[in-house]
């Protein structure tokens, strides 16, 4: 490192490693595929139906392993329910035990009433073990009449649409958790939660799409296109809106020149060059944001189609990525002296390190995998089965 | 070395006799009742009106105020403070730096290991002309408004109604918040009890009427601590007088309670 | 039993209520006793800090029993350092009273090492008034003495003027002894 970098001694050391980048990435992609369920129970956008159930059950099985991340990270986990019984009321993180139950509690009741017909038939056609788990899920009820299904409609559309302003609280908190601390220049600012719920929502669609024609495409089942357009004409506008407000931040700033701006400058231009410049804002921004145009102006055949949307999906999921990564990780690598910036080397073993990182990526998978035995995701295979 | 010779020997005994006056005097203490166990009757105290007397939690005030002009980065703080937290090896709850001008106005900013080995050489990768040098003592601001207690999702880390910004090590979950909310760079995580810790202005010496360590240590007074109940204290005269006091990044806003005499402008 | 139309939401409820009231117990169950004394924590932290154990003592403490050293430390110019910084901290030494280990004593090139944290001239930052700096190895050169020399062969650590000025009392007011 150069002469004229100077790194205050505590700061050598970078705290909020990958566990704090994998844990926004997790809720956000929770909070983008309840935008889709609530699209279609709230807004009633009717071309959205294929995936209402997958979007739900995928949201479910993401926000399942969303604490673990935050665990790993701890320095003591085991005291970690300190932050439900002694929560201190002017912290954002105090919010976070919370929010977590309210909205897996939400989704979870959402998940069992959408699928409470499913569900009682299962029941009566399944045994064993099955049979039990079944009979838990529903109550105990094998009441289908049409009171009971006019009553749960009702209470769906009530629980999706209070869970939107659950789901913006649970992405939301963690923007502010980030905004709200006036120590980091790079962090603090009123946009940040406005950006990270709107990259929330941008990866969670993305994971939608992406899951959607890539499992379809290995079932050997056809992809209503209908809904991929609708998810991606949303997906368009949500991106739309968080990159406007990404670059704002950053150019606000530039053009503000206020007393730490060269600070977060020379950070922006020098260690985060590449990570920020080239993959974030050229390859996975603008490259995705033609794409994205393309792909909503213009008449496309069907397998063009599905494989940019796929395409754009992957990238912007990358996005979202670089995006959290740039911001927590890069915001730290920023000495608080102003003079300087430290390095972050990530690890392979660490309890924080890479492979921990693999794990709970797949995690989520996995349990969506277990879930989708409980819960048939897909519409089309309900009604053939029935 | 050699051998004592006459005069001195008088004025040996002469000295014995007054430490024997002030041992006599000062094991007097050990029968007034303390309120805080009775762990250092020997030490002489060093912060008038505490011993032997209530802490008063909701009265107390103290400051801390650091003279630059004074400091000469010798590192007694930052070993005292180390020895006496069993703070470990590349984490620091002070720090010296140093700051180099040379003679086209750059500023070359460094603090090797926080200063605990002083500074023995000159810095060996600049090759200017060095015009101007000084040291900067760093330790916590003990804010009067501490984002970093803002922060703490647990309430582990607390202003006292004394004062004094602690952390609760039996709490504290380790989720390194206050470390990003500390402007001053004050916190670490020990990697060893993975709680979060920083300077506390020697609460537990303070409590006993002592100086804080690196206070105590300094060879130059640079340091100063006092209570701003004593109007005779050194630090209640400097806060009351036309002395010229800062504190650092005033515009965030946290009303430091540590102050810098003779502070430079290239300091952040 | 037959379930009726809402059955099934009357037992989500119930379900949610038991959930909110065990937690709620619980919180109340797991709070510590003197959080919230005076504010949004545990009380019993102040004490336990203001208990923790002292490590340094202060020279006066050092002094009161080495009283052959506090005689030469408390007139000559290093007054102002603590004897902890050079010899390690009172609770090393001391426990309940009564002396349990052995502080060290440093030697030849420890000594110069630690001399020079302080009167090293080179470091330049030096503030002249408050400290008298000297470049080695010119200061030994100057002062006609072998550069192999540690400091402590003519300065006395705790006193360090005190073999100085007996030396010049000696050779008489003649000559003039830089440094």
């Amino acid at each position: 490192m150069d002469a004229l970098n100077f790194v205050f001694p505590n700061d050598l050391h970078v705290h909020w490693s990958m566990m704090i980048v994998l844990y926004p990435y997790l809720t956000g992609l929770v909070d983008g595929s309840f935008i889709v369920a609530a699209l279609y129970y709230v807004f009633g956008v009717k071309s959205l139906k294929p995936l209402s159930r997958f979007s739900l059950v995928f949201a479910l099985a993401f926000l399942s392993c969303a604490m673990f991340p935050l665990m790993m990270h701890l320095g003591r986990p085991e005291r970690n329910q300190n932050m439900m019984i002694t929560p201190s009321p002017t912290s954002a993180m105090s919010g976070a035990g919370f929010i977590f139950t309210v909205a897996i509690v939400l989704i979870g009741l959402i998940v069992l009433l959408v699928y409470r017909p499913t569900l009682v038939n299962l029941r009566l056609k399944s045994k064993g073990v099955m049979k039990i788990l079944y009979r838990v899920l529903t109550m105990d009820s094998t009441n289908l009449s049409p009171e009971s299904l006019e009553l749960d409609r009702k209470i769906i559309k009530f629980l999706v649409a209070i869970g939107i302003p659950v789901a913006t609280v649970l992405h939301g908190y963690v923007g502010f958790l980030f905004g709200g601390v006036k120590a980091n220049p790079s962090w603090s600012t009123p946009l940040m939660p406005v950006i990270f719920l709107f990259s929330a929502c941008v990866s969670g669609i993305s994971a939608l799409v992406l899951a959607y024609i890539v499992i379809k495409k290995l079932t050997n089942q056809p992809v209503d296109l209908a809904c991929v357009r609708t998810c991606i004409n949303i997906l368009a506008g949500f991106f739309i809106l968080a990159f406007s407000f990404e670059m704002l931040e950053v150019f606000s700033h530039s053009y503000l020149r206020t007393w730490y701006h060269h600070a977060v400058e020379g950070l922006l231009n020098g260690p985060l060059l590449y990570s920020f410049w080239v993959w974030q804002v050229v390859i996975c921004s603008v490259l995705p944001l033609l794409l994205l145009g393309w792909l909503c102006l213009f008449k496309l055949r069907a397998s063009v189609f599905k494989f940019f949307a796929a395409t754009v999906s992957i990238m912007l999921l990358l996005q979202v990525l670089l995006m959290r990564w740039n911001v927590v990780i890069g915001g730290q690598l920023m000495s608080k002296s102003t003079r300087g910036y430290t390095q972050f080397h990530p690890e392979w073993f660490d309890k924080e390190g890479i492979i921990t990182v693999i794990v709970l990526m797949g995690l989520p998978f996995i349990v969506l995998f277990i879930l989708s035995k409980i819960f048939p995701l897909w519409l089309e295979e309900e009604k053939a089965s029935s | 070395m050699g051998k004592p010779d006459a005069g001195l020997d008088k004025e040996r005994r002469a000295f014995i006799k007054k430490v024997l006056n002030g041992t006599v005097a000062g094991s007097l203490l050990l029968v007034i009742p303390m309120p805080i166990g009775a762990a250092t009757p020997e030490i002489k105290e060093q912060i008038p009106g505490i011993r032997g007397k209530k802490w008063d939690m909701a009265h107390k005030r103290f400051a801390f105020i650091v003279d630059i002009t004074l400091c000469i980065g010798c590192g007694s703080c930052c070993v005292a403070d180390r020895l006496e937290y069993n703070v470990p090896a590349g984490y620091y709850r002070t720090w010296v730096e140093r700051y180099l001008k040379d003679f086209n106005d750059n500023v070359y900013v460094d603090s090797p290991n926080g200063g605990f080995d002083g500074y023995q050489t000159p810095r060996a990768d600049i090759d200017v002309e060095v015009r101007d040098t000084f040291f900067v003592p760093k330790l916590c601001n003990m804010c009067k408004e501490p984002p970093c207690v803002q922060v703490c999702p647990v309430g582990a880390t607390f202003k006292t109604p004394d004062g004094f910004i602690l952390v609760d090590a039996a709490r504290c979950v380790g989720c390194a918040y206050c470390i990003q909310a500390c402007p001053y760079s004050s916190r670490y995580l020990d990697p060893f009890t993975r709680t979060a810790e920083k300077c506390t202005w020697c609460y537990h010496r303070v409590r006993k009427g002592l100086l804080p360590i690196c206070v105590n240590v300094c060879p130059t007074k640079a340091r100063k601590f006092g209570d701003l109940n004593d109007k005779n204290s050194e630090v209640y005269k400097l806060l009351h007088e036309h002395e010229v006091l800062t504190v650092l990044k005033k515009d965030m806003g946290t009303y430091p309670a540590l102050y810098y005499k003779g502070l430079r402008r290239e300091v952040v | 039993m037959k379930s009726t139309y809402n059955s099934h939401i009357k037992r989500i409820v119930l379900g949610l209520v038991v959930f909110a009231v065990l937690g709620f117990v619980g919180k109340i169950v797991m709070t510590p006793k003197s959080f919230g004394k005076y504010g949004p924590y545990r009380a019993d932290a102040i004490d336990e800090e203001a208990n923790r154990e002292i490590r340094h003592g202060t020279n006066a403490s050092c002094l009161s029993c080495h009283p052959n050293e506090a005689n030469m430390h408390l007139t000559g110019l290093h007054k102002t350092i603590s004897c902890e910084f050079c010899h390690g901290p009172y609770a090393d030494h001391i426990k309940d009273g009564k002396v349990y280990g052995k502080l060290p004593v440093k030697t030849k090139e420890e000594i110069k090492v630690l001399c020079l944290r302080c009167h090293n001239r080179a470091i330049q930052a030096r503030p002249g008034e408050v400290i008298k700096t000297v470049i080695m190895p010119e200061h030994l050169e100057k002062q006609k003495v072998k550069v192999s020399h540690t400091c402590d062969q003519c300065h006395q650590v705790h006193a360090p003027l005190k073999h100085i000025n007996r030396a010049k009392e000696i050779v008489g007011a003649k000559e003039k002894i830089d440094g």
